[in-house]
């Protein structure tokens, strides 16, 4: 059984031979320690920064090179800006998007984070000219990383969640705003970032992907950032287009949240396919998740990222044996952190992640 | 009239609670003032509709947003009563400088928080993010600050606030402030262990705090 068909497999919710291991995203100077390259170009987890196809493929192949040195199961891979993109830079040193998301770069971490909006009424908003989803080259790094990894390893192909994505376009304040105000206007543009989506998940079949995972939080520490009922009146109908559209294609869908999703699990268990992160320090507990939702979702997580930050290699040890324990008997558990290595994690912990799921994440389970 | 005015008092308190449109509670308010009720007083209803919105964040019955849509309501009830405040010589319920520490950049929950404490009548210094002890220094020194408020998101920047702590010792600083701090990574442990003198989970818990911290004066 190679990575590929490990991944596969327990997506379908089955036991493979051993518990699949990945990240969702690994920060610039991990992956430049990691593969002892230095990361030239620039990284936007969140968004593409640049349509510069030279430096994108050699972000692509350092990312193939550090996933494949980890030998990690599954790789992940964002979106590229459409050909010709140029990146918009504004005289403070901020760059603008394409969705009209303003980012400032952070020289730690060597990514660029969306931190405010171009967006300030919404008659602003209203005239914003929405990205053309058929622009030919938003699937360039996909495509690129597939024909790198072939199939040894799983492609997961990663989108961004309408909901949260229009949280970021237009921050939160302004958000919650026009959320109260112009009720009509949110609701008709998490459609439109839906209808975006939808078309999306079709290239990203026709390109191959194994399956999507789409990035952006639901939730923060306390709860879902948005009432419940709002959740289900207009997010989770949108979420459902899009696993719709992607069952249509063979493709999982894997909705990725920090935060306390406990509210929304019962929803969220009967929508999508699986669920990344189960974020352990707002109260998200992979075992009682597996407990009770373990037979119809695919679970990806949960060593605490400040685990990894801050406690020692022993604790880290044995919080993966804990988590392998928990989640792992009878398939359908990937290994992961509750959310990517973080510049500030302790690249020695994260490798004792990775090295006890070797060791103790064998079927069947006797840890 | 008396009767009138206590119905007034308690439909803006009831408004922000409920989250009531914004037209309709800036109606309410300059409805209020033309009819003599005293601004003082309607900020105090209004701080009450936020606590009980805050109380139910808490309690799990409100959310995000909800606490967010509070403060906005707040915050054009508060400017709206500005200019008569200032008349009435209503004094801020405290003044704060506050900040993301040096290497980090985030500012959802520090803007969040800034959103809460100015709906709840405290005057804010925001310095933004990425903010270097040194600025943090200047700006106690500057402002003269009740309490000084610290945020990161980035465990990596988490032990700025230490830093900052300990140059405002070194410059005798420390003693005239209170030190808040919040965010993803910190921990009730963490703020004692740095010498903060509260921690706050959550944007109203930030607001509870801060009036506490004021209330008590001096050192913790």
């Amino acid at each position: 059984m190679n990575r590929r068909e490990r991944a596969l497999k327990a997506l379908q919710i089955e036991e493979p031979d051993a518990v699949p291991i990945t990240e969702l995203e690994i920060d610039v100077p991990h992956m430049e320690t990691l593969t002892g390259k230095p990361f030239t170009s620039e990284a936007a987890p969140q968004t593409p920064v640049s349509a510069d196809r030279r430096m994108e493929a050699v972000k692509v192949e350092i990312k193939a090179q550090c996933y494949g040195k980890l030998e990690f199961d599954v790789i992940t891979c964002d979106l590229s800006a459409p050909d010709g993109w140029k990146t918009v830079k504004n005289p403070d040193e901020t760059i603008t998007d394409e969705w009209g998301r303003v980012s400032i770069y952070d020289s730690r971490c060597k990514t660029w984070f969306p931190y405010r909006s171009i967006f300030q009424t919404p008659e602003d908003f209203e005239s914003f000219l929405f990205p053309d989803v058929h622009a030919p080259g938003r699937t360039f790094a996909i495509e690129y990383v597939k024909k790198i990894v072939r199939d040894e390893m799983a492609l997961a192909g990663v989108i961004r969640d309408p909901f949260a994505l229009l949280w970021e376009m237009l921050t939160p304040i302004n958000f919650v705003r026009w959320m109260y105000e112009k009720p009509q206007l949110i609701k008709r543009t998490i459609d439109k970032l839906t209808k975006f989506n939808l078309e999306i998940i079709k290239r990203l079949a026709d390109v191959g992907v194994d399956f999507i995972i789409s990035t952006g939080d639901y939730c923060e520490k306390k709860g879902p950032m948005v009432p419940v009922k709002y959740f289900r009146e207009v997010i989770f109908p949108c979420l459902k287009k899009q696993v719709e559209t992607s069952h249509k294609k063979e493709l999982k869908f894997i909705k990725h949240t920090d935060g306390n999703i406990n509210p929304l699990l019962d929803d969220l268990a009967n929508i999508v396919d699986g669920l990344h992160s189960l974020d352990p320090s707002a109260g998200v507990y992979i075992g009682e998740v597996k407990t009770k939702y373990g037979d119809k979702l695919v679970l990806m997580g949960n060593v605490a990222v400040d685990s990894l930050a801050r406690k020692s290699k022993k604790e880290v040890v044995e919080e993966t044996k804990e988590c392998i324990r928990r989640a792992s008997p009878g398939g359908g558990h990937f290994l992961t952190s509750s959310n990517s290595w973080y510049t500030d994690a302790k690249l020695e912990n994260c490798l004792a992640m990775v090295k006890t799921g070797r060791k103790h994440g064998k079927y069947p389970i006797s840890v | 009239m008396g009767i009138d005015i206590q119905q007034s008092l308690n439909g803006i308190k009831n408004m922000v609670s409920e989250l009531a449109g914004v037209d309709d509670i800036k109606n309410v308010v300059v409805k209020a003032l033309s009819s003599g009720v005293n601004p003082i007083d309607m900020v105090d209803a209004m701080s009450k509709g936020l606590e009980e919105v805050g109380e139910r964040y808490e309690k799990g019955e409100y959310f995000l947003s909800e606490l967010i849509m509070a403060g906005i309501l707040a915050s054009e009830i508060a400017n709206i009563l500005k200019p008569h405040l200032e008349k009435s010589a209503e004094k801020p319920a405290g003044k704060v400088v506050i900040g993301t520490v040096k290497g980090d950049l985030h500012d959802i929950g520090k803007n969040i928080v800034i959103a809460m404490l100015s709906s709840a009548g405290f005057r804010i210094v925001d310095l933004g993010i990425d903010v270097p002890p040194e600025n943090f220094v200047d700006a106690v020194k500057r402002e003269k600050p009740d309490i000084l408020g610290m945020s990161c998101l980035l465990t990596i920047a988490m032990n700025e606030m230490r830093t900052v702590i300990d140059k405002l010792k070194e410059v005798n600083l420390r003693g005239g402030i209170k030190v808040m701090v919040g965010g993803r990574p910190i921990t009730p442990q963490f703020a004692e262990e740095i010498g903060a003198d509260a921690y706050g989970s959550n944007a109203a818990e930030a607001v509870k705090i801060a009036k506490a911290l004021i209330r008590r004066g001096g050192y913790a």
